[in-house]
């Protein structure tokens, strides 16, 4: 358990002189990254930029991101897990089996010399994707690269960062570790937050059919969970709230149209590396905000709550 | 949601369950309306039961995702002020079962939900059924057996805990899920069927025997203890070939599985088993013993041979 060697994408680039990417694209998914943060600019102590740096792209297939990297290395489906572990035994300096090693499609001298560089560096930056976090071994892979980066620090400063997509995840987690502590799957039953994956996260309740209401916000679980789960948000109340109809509305019993966050909406969005920046509306929309919604169904269950406690009094004091 | 299925005749059955002379020993509970969410009912245990009258038992509180119920509005409850439970019907959505027990018996007819034993210190639980994730999870001593499938997660530690299963004895007569055993530094656990993956993930100590087959990852990022797999698995390229040996320990672990009712195949009795270490990425002192028909048709061996240095094949 190595916990979570972070950095801010600005430190990165002013410092960062090897940056290796897992199982993701930034050319094609995060087109600004590589130009903006951590491969061409120019840093404080990087001041040659892009010939400062060393690129290292770890991918199952050869990506247009291959073209920006020094070192392309190709690994067979599903073992990140196997090739991490190498890593691990290589940079404290102990042996590993080469014949074992065969089936991840990578030579022992490949990972020596990825692991020499690793601890010649002077400020690493590991970037994780998809496909290394949505493959077979899911948490343990996220695990396996943060320990990595964590256990490197024994030789040169390392940070590990998942290259996240879509608005503001990073903000959910942020938002929730500050208040909870944990950043995601925390169960409020008991009136005190617990933690669980597997047991208390949005899919797995859905497909166990553990849940007897959904509220779905910024999300469009029907369109990416696995089909037991989403035919369970057809058989509960599901209240969707969205500033567009998504495959969920169409499962769901009410959708809430929102103003879109971030252009019609104001508020804090959390960039990756967990960077509060604050949005200014661009346009006007005539729908309500996500929040001036949620602040609206509190008020009135509030309301409801105060009148079954008066009415409860009531029946007790006939009684 | 309502209640799903309503057993007509609680008492049906009843007879085959026990005989008269040991019925006034239990507390028997009947399953008689399947919670349509989670029930959380970690007062199913025997040191809760142990002094209470029938009127408490069926008072008990229980917690039907936020909502509190009594024991009673699940269950048909007969008998009072004993330390031994027989459960029945379905409990696959009843959570937390026996979580802490430190003595007595429990006995379920039918399959159980997540946490049965979690934390259990004594005592023994047998289920005839199946039993979801976190089986035995953190417990530090008594005997779980399951004659069904285990989930996920089998005697392991919780998320952000550093140690699993302390000690005491897991026994699964089927399947069981992935990271079974995970961070385990004491005790024992069985699997006769299959595995699914990363069993044994960082273990640091204890037995995790393996009757079937595993799933990838088997022994990941152990730093000790041991994985007894009656099949080759697929190792982990930090997992070193060491050497075919004839090692005591395991005709204790038979003799040990022939006490419990556990099956040890006839030929496993000769005891040698080719040895792997690992996980070398972490501390290294972790061992897989492949106790195959193959390894038992291998060539010279030094009898009882420890082993000292990690070579490769």
């Amino acid at each position: 358990m190595g916990g979570k060697p972070a950095a801010t994408l600005g430190e990165i680039k002013n410092r960062a002189d090897l940056v290796i990417f897992w199982g993701a694209n930034p050319a094609e998914c995060h087109p600004r990254h590589l130009t903006r943060y951590s491969l061409t600019p120019k840093g404080l102590f990087v001041p040659n930029g892009r010939k400062g740096r060393t690129m290292v792209l770890v991918d199952i297939r050869r990506t247009p991101s291959a073209r920006a990297a020094d070192i392309f290395l190709q690994i067979r489906p599903g073992k990140d897990f196997e090739v991490i572990t190498a890593l691990r035994a290589l940079v404290k300096g102990r042996p590993i089996n080469p014949r074992s090693l065969e089936e991840t499609g990578l030579a022992l001298e490949q990972l020596q010399d990825l692991a020499e560089r690793m601890k010649r560096a002077r400020f690493g930056a590991i970037f994780f994707g998809m496909g290394l976090t949505m493959t077979r071994g899911k948490h343990m892979n996220s695990s396996a690269i943060l320990t990595l980066g964590a256990e490197l620090n024994q030789f040169a400063h390392f940070v590990a960062m998942p290259l996240r997509g879509h608005g503001n995840v990073t903000g959910a987690d942020a938002v929730l570790t500050w208040i909870t502590s944990y950043p995601f799957g925390v169960d409020f039953s008991r009136g005190y937050p617990r933690y669980n994956p597997g047991e208390y996260t949005a899919v797995d309740l859905l497909t166990r059919g553990d849940v007897d209401a959904v509220l779905v916000l910024g999300a469009d679980p029907g369109a990416t969970m696995p089909q037991p789960a989403i035919d369970h948000l057809g058989r509960v109340p599901t209240i969707v709230l969205d500033p567009k109809v998504s495959h969920t509305s169409r499962l769901a019993r009410i959708h809430i149209t929102t103003a879109p966050t971030g252009i019609s909406a104001p508020g804090t969005i959390y960039r990756m590396d967990e960077i509060p920046l604050h949005l200014r509306p661009a346009l006007k929309s005539p729908y309500p905000t996500d929040e001036q919604v949620i602040g609206r169904i509190r008020e009135s269950v509030e309301a409801r709550i105060f009148d079954i406690r008066n009415w409860t009094g009531i029946e007790a004091s006939r009684q | 949601m309502g209640p799903e299925t309503l057993i007509s005749d609680p008492t049906a059955g009843f007879q085959d369950v026990l005989p008269d002379s040991e019925r006034a020993d239990f507390v028997q509970l009947w399953l008689k309306v399947r919670p349509g969410l989670p029930l959380e009912a970690e007062v199913l245990s025997p040191d809760v039961f142990a002094g209470l009258s029938l009127d408490e038992i069926r008072a008990l509180p229980v917690l039907l995702g936020k909502q509190k119920c009594r024991l009673d509005d699940f269950f048909e409850i007969y008998g009072e002020k004993s330390r031994r439970l027989v459960l029945h019907g379905n409990l696959a959505r009843v959570k937390r079962i026996g979580q802490g027990m430190t003595s007595g018996e429990i006995v379920i007819r039918g399959n159980s939900g997540m946490h049965l034993g979690a934390e259990m210190k004594g005592g023994s639980i047998r289920v005839y059924g199946d039993t979801a994730d976190w089986l035995g999870a953190e417990m530090t001593g008594g005997l779980i057996r399951v004659h069904g499938n285990a989930g996920g997660q089998v005697g392991a530690a919780y998320r952000g805990s550093r140690k699993g299963m302390r000690g005491g004895t897991i026994l699964v007569d089927g399947s069981a899920g992935i990271e079974a055993g995970m961070r385990m530094r004491r005790g024992l656990i069985s699997i006769q069927g299959n595995v699914g993956d990363f069993a044994g993930l960082q273990m640091c100590g204890g037995t995790l025997f393996l009757g079937g087959k595993a799933g990838i990852r088997t022994g990941a990022w152990m730093s000790r203890g041991t994985i007894v797999a009656m099949e080759q698995p697929r190792l982990l390229p930090t997992f070193l070939y060491s050497c075919t040996c004839k090692p005591v320990f395991l005709r204790l672990l038979w003799k040990q599985f022939q006490d419990l009712n556990v099956p040890v195949p006839e030929w496993a009795w000769n005891g040698l088993v080719r040895r792997y270490t690992g996980d070398t990425s972490e501390l290294g002192k972790g061992e897989i013993l492949v106790c195959d028909p193959e390894s038992n048709n291998a060539g010279p061996v030094i009898p009882g041979a420890g082993c000292s240095e990690a070579g490769l094949k």
